[in-house]
């Protein structure tokens, strides 16, 4: 598959992405440690790692089309 | 509940604040992979959201299996009857709408029509008349 530059639109997207990761990230920390439930506990345990995984796929998604993109604003 | 400290929130609805960014989470990354130009972009969103739509689903099974989480009441059977009555009148008045608009359309080469035996023979030789535009289909 051929990378294209990025655009504004998946610039915005891959942003807002990693700031819902974010939150899911300290959502599942915070809601696990103050949950009884230890199944909940154990899943939520686990989902915050998943979450850290995806915040970095996001973020290497951006490194790898900063080589390809360009350094002016085309006409 | 004695030895815990008093809890910031019942377990049920720390379950579901995550449950419920999850799926909207979901939706944004569908929504993300439909509007990407670059295939590189598209496909990781779309694994993304696979993997966003398991947690759902994980997280949701976890809720279920500890009652936190009542599933809505199935319907009764007359309701599934009345859709499905209605939805295949639908279709059959699509498939009849799809088959004659095919075979008013510009009919097409022969060739490309492959299989369809429907095509009447006549109607073929009318359109061949060399005055008619040559057709790209």
């Amino acid at each position: 598959m051929n990378m294209q530059p990025l655009t504004a639109k998946e610039l915005e997207y891959i942003a807002d992405s990693m700031s819902n990761e974010d939150l899911l990230i300290k959502q599942c920390t915070a809601a696990a440690l103050s949950c009884t439930n230890l199944q909940i506990q154990q899943v939520l345990m686990h989902q915050s790692q998943v979450h850290m995984q995806q915040y970095q796929t996001l973020l290497n998604c951006l490194q790898q089309h900063q080589g390809i993109a360009p350094t002016q604003p085309s006409s | 509940m004695q030895q815990q400290q008093q809890q910031f929130l019942p377990d049920g609805d720390l379950a579901y604040t995550v449950l419920a960014d999850l799926k909207r989470v979901t939706r944004e990354y569908a929504t993300a992979a439909t509007e990407s130009s670059c295939p590189v972009v598209r496909q990781q969103f779309t694994q993304l959201l696979n993997t966003s739509l398991a947690m759902q689903g994980e997280l949701f099974t976890a809720m279920s299996q500890q009652q936190m989480y009542n599933t809505a009441s199935p319907v009764i059977r007359q309701e599934i009857d009345k859709q499905m009555k209605q939805y295949q009148q639908t279709q059959q008045k699509t498939n009849q709408f799809v088959q004659q608009r095919k075979s008013t359309a510009n009919p097409p080469s022969p060739q490309s029509y492959g299989g369809w035996a429907y095509q009447p023979a006549p109607q073929w030789q009318q359109q061949n008349n060399p005055q008619q535009p040559h057709s790209y289909m």
